[in-house]
């Protein structure tokens, strides 16, 4: 067991810089996921905390143990594979008992591990099936025993779920998630995929263009996301941004938003982290917020598209916008009219019109 | 609907039609393949030759009541010449897989100049035998580079003669026939070795496994089809070994280098008795094939146990 | 444009029945998905639409018309395959127009049609280059236009974007829709993910063990399962099946901790479906009728909450609104409006 301490890493591929300074702190038994979009850095990140790349500079400690020069076949980490990386030309036995028997332990020792294992991933009527031929889920037990045999400091998990059957993936999770309880080991799961993250980690470190944008607990980086990115891609859909300027009325500080309307009046708290009243602001609020409204200064945009996926549906809102609404599948829709909405003040985050960072955050985000 | 369409109906109806369609390449294959071996089997029962002064389907005026046959049991000379032939198999093709292994792994790093030697490296494969056979006759004269080079190395004279000592002209056939045939060797294992997935070399790794265990628990029982196929491509073509060896020693001196195919060579080119030669190649054939489909099994197996 | 039927095809592998007597029928212009699991018959429905097998039995008709003799070129059906198959030594411009060219059309209109298609398709800026600089969701597009520029009777897709980033996935879907409402083709869209599913299709058809389980709009199948296999495949997180217990007054389920009003129950209902938004979760009052349950686990998605609930031996999902005060231990009361539930008998059909 072993908490992971990442100190302005830095990795560059040739001229190309695909993490820039990294500062992570991942405690003992932690189920730390990295989220962030293809290229945006987690994968690279994940590599070198297994000793698979190299850092260009910056530090990688396990606990006090400083991992530089150390190969990865000595960093005691377990990995499991985006394709599980199954020997599949051995039997499951033969998977699980790869690790001891490489590191030549006593034929006795290391049936009764191998035994010990199988129980607990209820394994043991397939011991002796050849590792071809298993659902993805055997596949995903065998990975992960065939790491944890070996008790790792670490486990690092490479988007396991993303060859999974969309049917599949919920079990997946819950088994996973399971599994983690279980073992008690600090894990770090890289996902492109926010609802994995969501539902499976303890924290999510959220990146984007090797950047790491926040770090927090899936309802922090949902309620208090630091910048535009973050609010976008958490979330699904994730939220809803619009450009305004602040307009002072009669009541209060509002925001208007050109065609759509004027924002209900601003919380004090929000207005008085507004530092110019008269540049730019992103005005954001999520789509399951809003609320349907009826009166003449509420919010109104044409309904373009609705998507019906079983609970819940999604409006699309405004033409070229990406403005969405989810419902529950009882409110009625149409096609064409127009939503006239209102949000609640609690529900609206506004983030600085040019560098999308969250207003009333600026010192938080550096 | 039109009814020029070729869509059938059942399973059945294209089963058959796929028959009716494939007849005539049928009847080709079983020309090709049956009508030679069934002549062989006729010639081998007679006396003829082309010398003889009938035809070949007149050969039936030689039959010798299976003389052919007792004859090339204690025909010293073809045994010998197959003896020769196994021993060069034994050595060149164990030798080649092994240098065209060590190869291939270091190819699947990447390297400087690996494009150039890759190049270099397959170059005796596309040397016409016949032009290696004379560039190694002339490398292994008495005087030639080879002595010359190991003179200088050790520091006295060296003048072996190469190709007319018994030992010394095994020795030069063989060294020819791994120079030229290691780069298939070579080729096809490299293709085989880049098709073990990276991810699983990785996974080992990260569960402790040495370099050498990697190689014995991953590689090669990932590479048991490819290697077996290798093998066989070798052993079969080196049974056939004739052309840079011919040029070389010409089977020579005297029958210290004659394999089987130089000795077919001699007794039809020279002996002209061609019903004997049809009963040795059908009799090659027959042995060849039993002992190629229990060798391949064994093959198979000994691999599987090595993982 | 046209309409794609098929009447009680079969088709069999050896001893398997991969599909057994499918029967429906794609509108003309209808965004028609088949959904179902892994090897449920819908590549070989795929496979017989193009041609590509025959059936058993039954027959394959093109606006009303039997097709079973025609072989795969003579359909005109187009296809876009799940790793989209766009050749990657050519540019943009080449794969789309590939199908023309190779059936010997005039220079003029080969460019006439790549005009049209690719402006409906938005492609026309990204025509010179190779798929390699593509984004995943331009290269889809692509891949639509290669398919479309022949003008085809229909379109099929296989699956196209499960390889795609998850949020990419959901414009993608929408980005679909749009095309094919614009384009106005048939368009027969085969998937595995329901929520995909659900999204995109006028009509879908459910496929369980080579049967069509049930058609109809991805709404009415989700609110009106006809059966329990459809109930169980729809949803997110899955549909809470429960043994009922009838004990004269109420009938209870999950060790009595939910309570129905007896009356509300069919005759020979043998199992009760409740959607996990159904299910109602207070907290705890002592002087509660019933049971409690408790919470086992919670799974905050920010909008919305999962909760799983310990009933006795028995594990349910609730889907709740918000961020809801819920921690794992915790005793909860549940319920639901037994007109949203759904009741099933020994068969596993729905009961009305």
């Amino acid at each position: 067991m072993s908490a992971i301490h990442l100190r302005n890493l830095v990795k560059r591929f040739g001229a190309f810089t695909a993490l820039k300074t990294m500062d992570l702190d991942i405690a003992d038994g932690e189920f730390m996921a990295i989220l962030g979009p293809s290229g945006c850095g987690k994968s690279t990140t994940m590599n070198m905390i297994a000793g698979l790349e190299e850092p260009s500079s910056g530090s990688i400690h396990f606990s006090d143990r400083d991992m530089a020069g150390v190969p990865m076949g000595k960093r005691n980490v377990g990995f499991v594979f985006q394709n599980y990386a199954i020997f599949t030309h051995m039997t499951v036995r033969q998977n699980l008992a790869y690790g001891p028997t490489m590191q030549r332990a006593q034929t006795a020792e290391v049936n009764k591990k191998v035994a010990e294992m199988a129980d607990f991933l209820q394994l043991t009527e397939l011991l002796d099936r050849k590792a071809d031929k298993l659902s993805v889920n055997i596949l995903q037990r065998v990975a992960i025993g065939r790491s944890a045999i070996l008790k790792p400091a670490i486990f690092l998990l490479d988007e396991p779920l993303s060859n999974v059957d969309a049917a599949f993936r919920a079990v997946m999770r819950t088994e996973l998630k399971q599994l983690q309880r279980q073992f008690k080991q600090t894990m770090v799961y890289v996902t492109h995929d926010q609802l994995e993250a969501m539902t499976m980690a303890d924290r999510i470190a959220v990146m984007d263009h090797g950047v790491l944008q926040q770090v927090g607990t899936p309802l922090e980086v949902y309620n208090n996301p630091v910048n535009t990115f973050v609010a976008t891609f958490i979330g699904s859909p994730g939220m809803n941004l619009v450009k305004g300027t602040p307009t002072e009325t009669k009541q209060g500080l509002r925001i208007n938003l050109g065609a759509i309307g004027k924002s209900p009046i601003l919380p004090p708290a929000l207005a008085s982290n507004l530092k110019s009243r008269n540049s730019e602001v992103w005005y954001g609020f999520r789509p399951e917020n809003i609320t349907v409204g009826t009166k003449a200064d509420d919010l109104s945009l044409p309904i373009t598209f609705t998507e019906r996926i079983g609970a819940r549906t999604i409006v699309h809102l405004g033409e070229g916008l990406s403005m969405k609404a989810v419902f529950d599948n009882e409110t009625p829709v149409t096609v064409g009219k127009t939503l006239n909405f209102t949000l609640k003040p609690e529900h609206v985050l506004l983030f600085d019109g040019t560098s999308g960072v969250r207003i009333g955050m600026e010192a938080a985000h550096g | 609907m039109s009814g020029a369409s070729l869509q059938p109906d059942s399973a059945k109806q294209a089963a058959s039609l796929g028959f009716k369609l494939t007849l005539p390449a049928q009847l080709l294959v079983l020309f090709i393949a049956v009508f030679p071996t069934l002549m062989q089997i006729y010639i081998s029962l007679t006396d003829w030759s082309p010398l003889s002064g009938a035809n070949w389907w007149m050969a039936y005026g030689f039959w010798n009541n299976f003389a052919n046959y007792f004859d090339l049991l204690q025909d010293g000379r073809f045994w010998g010449a197959l003896r020769r032939t196994g021993l060069v198999m034994l050595v060149c093709v164990p030798a080649e897989f092994l240098l065209g292994l060590a190869l291939a792994t270091l190819f699947v790093d990447e390297f400087r100049g690996k494009k150039i030697f890759y190049s270099i490296l397959l170059m005796p494969m596309m040397v016409v035998p016949a032009v290696a056979g004379y560039m190694f006759y002339m490398l292994f004269q008495s005087t030639g580079p080879i002595n010359h080079i190991l003179s200088t190395l050790t520091g006295s004279t060296v003048s072996i003669a190469w190709l007319s000592d018994t030992t010394y002209a095994m020795i030069a056939v063989m060294i020819a026939d791994i120079w030229q045939w290691t780069p298939l060797m070579f080729l096809i294992l490299l293709a085989g070795l880049a098709g073990v997935p990276e991810d699983q070399i990785k996974a080992a790794t990260l569960l402790g496994a040495s370099a050498r265990q990697r190689f014995i628990t991953i590689v090669i029982p990932r590479m048991k089809t490819i290697m077996i196929i290798a093998l066989s491509i070798r052993l079969i073509e080196n049974f056939k070994i004739f052309d840079t060896l011919y040029i070389m020693t010409g089977g020579g001196p005297g029958t210290a280098t004659e394999t089987i195919s130089v000795y077919f060579y001699k007794v039809t080119t020279q002996d002209l008795i061609w019903g004997y030669v049809a009963a040795l190649a059908l009799f090659i054939l027959v042995v060849l094939s039993v002992v190629a489909v229990y060798a391949m099994k064994r093959l198979a197996l000994a691999i599987e146990v090595a993982a | 444009m046209a309409e794609i039927a098929f009447r009680n095809v079969s088709k069999r592998y050896g001893k398997t029945l991969a599909l057994d007597d499918v029967s429906f029928t794609v509108k003309d212009n209808a965004f028609f998905c088949l959904f179902g699991p892994p090897l449920s018959g819908k590549t070989t429905i795929l496979r017989i639409l193009l041609g590509l097998e025959t059936p058993d039995s039954g027959e394959v008709l093109i606006d009303g018309q039997s097709v079973n003799r025609l072989g795969p070129g003579e359909r005109n059906i187009a296809m876009v395959f799940q790793n989209l198959a766009l050749f990657p030594h050519m540019s943009a411009k080449e794969n789309v127009i590939f199908p023309l060219v190779e059936r010997n059309m005039a220079q003029k209109d080969i460019e006439e049609r790549l005009n049209d298609v690719s402006k409906k398709l938005h492609i026309t800026h990204i025509l010179h280059k190779p798929p390699s600089q593509l984004s995943g969701g331009e290269r889809q597009r692509v891949a639509i236009a290669r398919a479309l520029v022949r003008d085809p009777v229909a379109c099929l897709m296989d699956d196209p974007i499960s390889a795609l980033d998850a949020r990419l996935r959901e414009s993608t879907r929408v980005e679909l829709k749009r095309i094919q409402r614009e384009l106005g083709r048939t368009l027969i869209y085969v998937t595995h993910d329901q929520e995909e599913a659900m999204s995109v299709a006028d009509t879908m058809a459910i496929l369980v063990d080579g049967q069509i389980k049930q058609i109809g709009t991805p709404d009415e199948i989700y609110r009106k399962p006809a059966n329990i296999a459809v109930a169980r495949l729809l949803g997110s997180p899955a549909i809470n099946l429960l043994v009922p217990n009838n004990d004269h007054q109420t009938v209870s389920f999950a060790e009595g901790s939910l309570l129905l009003p007896v009356k509300t129950l069919p005759n020979d209902a043998k199992t009760i479906g409740i959607r996990p938004e159904d299910l109602k979760v207070a907290h705890w009052d002592s002087k509660q009728k019933g049971k409690p349950a408790s919470v086992f686990q919670t799974e905050p998605l920010g909008g919305t909450t999962v909760l799983t609930l310990e009933a006795g031996d028995v594990r349910l999902k609730a889907l709740l609104r918000g961020q809801p005060d819920f921690k794992p231990h915790m005793l909860v009361a549940l319920s639901c409006d037994p007109a949203r539930a759904h009741y099933f008998d020994s068969s596993g059909k729905v009961l009305q």
